[in-house]
């Protein structure tokens, strides 16, 4: 009985082809664009993580200064004064390469001889130990990986040009590291290994390292830890290897986030495409159940050859879903490591790395979303009793009687929304759980909002064009059941567009406003090298004094970007010298007064980014203790400035603050104000004779311009699954349109049979949905700048710290409108143009 | 070219229908002539092709071979377009499933055909009232088919036929989803309405009962019409 009964199902899913590949294709994509993303940012850090492991080998903590590195004295006294072994020095740093000029190797400069109980991996060349002794040895010798060396065209012998601020050097290949397993193979991809001593003569870093690495025995860790600290300077820290990713970890989770949650929307659509389809399948099969039903088949029976069809349905769809999102996954891959490079940390090597965790989630994903989105079409076929299965009529009017429920239970979710988001204070997650409860809550007003709509468009379009101007919305309002869930999720996808266009519109307003105030300076010059270089401040400042001297300059002013360590953490730091001009750059949060400038230059003050501000829960007058050669050193904070170079924050301080207790590395940039009237043509020629080679020089224009190039790459990723989630939307519209067809066959036929012709059949169809597009596009609208409203003042400040204006653009809501009718209009053709083609004999005769 | 006296002739009517791959024939060089006026029962058992030869003539299907003149005109020449105008102006249907449009009232159901002609005129509304009046549906003018009995429904359907003037009505087994009574109620208005018009009528039923308002009877059997007498 039950294989009979299954296969009675199984035979209408397979004589609907479409309406079965379009089910699967909702799945699928729901689940690709969810594993795609996750897999793509989890293999973007953990191919980080892995990086840093296999450079890390065996240590367990590590010993880190500021960005001008650590004294190598240090190291001497530690393993000879105070007898600790278990040390290795590091000097790292990247070096371009003549070889291929796009391609910038990660050099690591060691001591071969303490390596061994660290990192063995490098040893693991065709000379082995004998390449170790030959780096220190031989002079500019260095290993390279052997993928690396082969993607070069170099083998053991030849030589790798490598330019630094201290010009070109050659260095002989010695021997070719061969890791042991394709994930250190992908780690130790674009790495040149050389002897300390040998890269602190090609990059001038002398008597400098990087950091030190250590191995703390499990042990007897917090005696051992002690003791270490206890020998540091102050202005070094000590910071296990676990936590230094941690809080890499923690720098890219509002990023993590936020790109989850465009994946979990592009879900969220994908599931009313499953509802939609689950509901057609069962609805189109009243006839077949009520039939079942009276032939003594229980509800029991028909839900669960239902609940079959689904799982099975579920289960296909997450598989090709799994695979296509493997696919994806790679593709986003680059795109998602580019942005986290641009705006967090640099990503050396990148592969996709696939967990069965995150296998398991997609499939937990996708069959659950499957067996949610089916349960109302199962209650309302467990609704079918024999007689009524047969009326359509009587369903839909179950259906409107429905939508009153709806309504109110879309109200409730629109409250709760609101709650959510105005009083989680700080979650990002409950943040945009709010947006994703508003999208809700909104798509569920959708057919209320539907039926009244149409029956305005019915007064409009009857007295215009009679009852064939009547037929469109009268169709859509008949058919609420099917035609709503569909425009909902036309809605979803546009609103987010809309959300999220003006988001990015109103940041993208803000960060120009932002820079044209900050870009106060006519010329800049952006000054390159290593800052641990020996001579680089010496260079710097002489370079300076050039510039200074020019008749065309009236004053200039001075940058450092560097680190210095707070509680035992890195802490950006900006260090100035400013004009008068200059300090017109910056745009405080609260009211200030000259007194604050001159506190700024005097007093042992910062100033902080509002990013920092934010996530480190301070506010104008709190103090932040910054660790110093002389030991912690409070900072009064003055005021809290706009500042979008970042979303992780920084401080700044005067430069004469600064050199008061940290080495001088030099400049960042130099801003150079010119004389009133002058010829900046003229003072650009001849600053750039005065450029040593490899320093940039840019207008103020330029540096515009490329910065908000970095604002729109920055947003590449969310554009592109933006778009993903407005396809799957219009899947489903097209998926929904084209079952509506099809039941429609009959009817449509009868319009044939008395008289209307293909072209005007098409045209009912094409009115029917550019009505629909048209009604999504309407409530799109509202919902889209509530959704921009919350993700401005509550996604976006919460999880980057960016007070951004709203900025309402009358064209994204425009562009809005029309791709909600377009891709209504478009999902219409393909139905429009095969009932055209339908002899009417053969649509009478559908079932 | 048909004969100057017969408003309807098929000469060398063929269908085929292809079933599981292979080709089916329902009618093979069928001939006939109707004179305009007459009414004419298509009997036949369930598959025999009644439907389709009402399909056929009013050019809502294609025959695979032969030709279909009504009052003059060969169908089968015609484009979908021209085909579609002719049927708009000249061809009444009344389906055994009452076929009316469910998301428009009785009253639009019926003015539907006219506003595909011409736009709808206060004389419309007027000759579609007196319609219903007629048969008895003034009370329904604003009801959605869904609301309607079966008997009520085909009333409709049969003014909907009707309301445009058309030259011929083709009827498919009108009675077929009604109870005896209703039913000889619904051929006896169709009958009723169709004689006094003037119309020619064409009625595919597998009911004997309707036989007596037949000017002539036709069978299909082994794929060929066969005139059965009175």
């Amino acid at each position: 009985m039950n294989t009979i009964l299954n296969r009675a199902g199984r035979n209408f899913l397979l004589r609907h082809p479409w309406q079965l590949a379009l089910a699967l294709l909702g799945i699928t994509l729901g689940v690709a664009v969810v594993i795609a993303i996750d897999l793509a940012l989890d293999s973007a850090l953990q191919s980080f993580k892995q990086a840093e492991r296999t450079v890390s080998g065996n240590a367990t903590h590590r010993i880190i200064g500021g960005e001008g590195g650590l004294n190598e004295a240090l190291y001497r006294k530690l393993r000879v004064e105070h007898g600790m072994r278990n040390l290795a020095p590091v000097l790292q740093t990247y070096l371009p390469i003549r070889q291929n000029p796009e391609l910038k190797l990660r050099a690591i400069g060691i001591d071969p001889f303490t390596e061994n109980a660290f990192r063995s991996g490098w040893q693991s060349g065709q000379n082995g130990a004998q390449a170790a002794i030959r780096l220190v040895t031989e002079a500019n010798s260095a290993m390279l990986g052997r993928q690396t060396a082969e993607a070069l065209g170099l083998t053991i012998g030849d030589e790798l040009i490598v330019t630094t601020g201290t010009g070109d050097h050659r260095l002989h290949i010695v021997d070719l590291i061969t890791p042991g397993s394709a994930a250190a193979t992908e780690a130790l991809r674009n790495i040149v290994i050389a002897d300390i001593s040998t890269l602190q003569e090609i990059t001038g870093w002398f008597g400098k390292l990087s950091y030190i690495d250590t191995i703390i025995p499990e042990t007897d860790p917090r005696t051992t830890r002690t003791r270490l600290a206890d020998l540091l300077p102050g202005d070094v820290s000590l910071i296990s290897i676990e936590t230094q990713f941690e809080s890499m970890q923690q720098m890219t989770e509002a990023f993590s986030i936020n790109l989850s949650a465009m994946g979990l929307l592009s879900l969220l659509v994908g599931m009313f495409l499953i509802y939609n389809t689950m509901t057609f399948l069962v609805l189109q099969r009243r006839g077949l159940i009520g039939n079942l039903r009276l032939i003594g088949v229980t509800r029991r029976q028909i839900g669960r050859m239902i609940v079959t069809e689904a799982l099975l349905l579920a289960v296909i769809g997450t598989a090709l879903g799994t695979g296509l999102g493997l696919l994806l996954g790679q593709l986003m891959l680059q795109p998602i490591s580019a942005t986290v490079d641009t705006l967090y940390f640099k990503i050396d090597a990148l592969s996709l790395s696939v967990s069965p965790l995150q296998i398991g989630k997609a499939v937990l994903l996708g069959i659950g979303a499957t067996i949610l989105a089916v349960i109302p079409p199962l209650r309302e076929a467990n609704r079918f009793s024999p007689k009524h299965a047969l009326t359509r009529s009587q369903l839909e009017s179950g259906t409107r009687r429905l939508t009153r429920s709806i309504l109110l239970l879309g109200l409730l979710l629109i409250a709760v929304g609101f709650a959510v988001g105005f009083m989680s204070e700080t979650s990002i997650q409950l943040g945009l759980a709010s947006v994703f409860l508003l999208l809700f809550g909104f798509a569920l007003l959708t057919p209320s909002v539907t039926l009244s709509v149409m029956s305005a468009v019915e007064t409009l379009s009857g007295r215009q064009f009679g009852i064939l101007g009547k037929l469109p919305p009268r169709m859509i309002g008949a058919e609420i059941s099917r035609t709503g869930v569909a425009i909902a999720a036309l809605m979803i996808a546009v609103a987010a567009t809309i959300g999220m266009n003006l988001m990015i519109d109103s940041f993208r307003v803000t960060v120009e406003q932002w820079l044209n105030t900050t870009l106060q300076a006519d010329i800049y010059v952006s000054l390159a090298g290593d800052k641990p270089a020996r001579d680089k401040a010496a260079k710097d400042s002489q370079l300076k004094a050039a510039i200074t001297e020019l008749a065309e300059v009236e004053e200039v002013s001075t940058v450092l970007h560097t680190q210095v360590a707070a509680g035992g953490m890195p802490v950006k730091v900006s260090a100035f010298e400013l004009t008068e001009a200059s300090k017109n750059g910056f745009v405080f949060k609260q009211a200030f007064d000259a007194e604050l400038w001159r506190a700024f230059e005097e007093q042992q003050t910062v100033i902080v980014t509002e990013p920092y501000a934010y996530h480190n829960k301070v506010k104008a007058g709190d103090t932040i203790a910054l660790q110093t050669a002389e030991g912690l050193q409070d900072f009064k904070i003055l005021g809290i400035y706009y500042d979008y170079s970042g979303d992780r924050g920084r401080l700044a301080m005067s430069r004469t603050q600064y050199l008061h207790y940290w080495p001088d590395l030099g400049y960042t940039g130099i801003g150079v104000y010119s004389i009133a009237g002058s010829d900046l043509n003229a003072l650009e020629s001849r600053l750039r004779d005065r450029l040593p080679q490899g320093l940039e020089l840019k207008s103020n224009r330029a540096i515009f311009d490329a910065s908000m190039q970095v604002f729109d790459e920055t947003f590449l990723i969310t554009e592109t699954l933006r778009w993903l989630a407005a396809g799957i939307a219009f899947v489903g519209v097209f998926g929904a349109l084209m079952a509506l067809q099809f039941e429609r066959t009959r009817q449509l036929g009868i319009l044939r049979a008395i008289g209307m012709t293909p072209g005007q059949l098409t045209g009912l169809i094409c009115t029917e949905t550019g009505l629909m597009g048209l009604t999504a596009g309407l409530i799109a609208i509202p919902v889209g700048l509530l959704v921009a409203y919350v993700l401005i003042y509550i996604v976006y400040l919460r999880s980057f710290g960016w007070t951004m204006a709203f900025h309402l653009n009358s064209a994204v809501l425009i562009q809005g409108l029309l791709l909600a009718i377009f891709a209504a209009l478009l999902a219409g053709i393909l139905p429009a143009y095969r009932m055209a083609r339908t002899q009417p004999a053969d649509a009478l005769r559908a079932e | 070219m048909t004969p100057a006296n017969n408003f309807i002739e098929l000469d060398g009517l063929t269908k085929n229908y292809r079933e599981s791959g292979r080709s089916v024939t329902i009618f093979e060089n069928l001939q006939l002539s109707v004179k305009r006026g007459e009414l004419l029962v298509l009997l036949g058992r369930s598959g025999s092709g009644k439907s389709t030869l009402l399909n056929l003539l009013g050019g809502i299907d294609r025959p695979d071979s032969g030709h279909i003149f009504i009052n003059g005109i060969d169908l089968t020449t015609l484009s979908e377009h021209r085909r579609t105008l002719f049927r708009r102006h000249h061809i009444g249907f009344v389906f055994q499933s009452y076929q009316l449009i469910p998301t428009l009232t009785v009253l639009e159901n019926l003015l539907l055909p006219l506003e595909l002609i011409r736009r709808i005129r206060l004389e419309d509304r007027d000759k579609a009232a007196a319609l219903l009046n007629e048969l008895e549906l003034t009370s329904r003018l604003d009801t959605y088919p869904d609301r309607l009995s079966g008997g009520e429904q085909q009333r409709v359907s049969i003014a909907r036929a009707l309301i445009h003037d058309p030259l011929l009505v083709l009827a498919d087994e009108p009675t077929g989803n009604l109870d005896l009574q209703t039913g000889q109620q619904v051929m006896s208005l169709l009958d009723k309405l169709v004689r006094q018009s003037g119309k020619t009528l064409i009625l595919a039923t597998h009911s004997r009962e309707v036989m007596g308002i037949a000017d002539h009877i036709f069978t299909i059997r082994d794929h060929a019409l066969i005139e059965t007498g009175d």
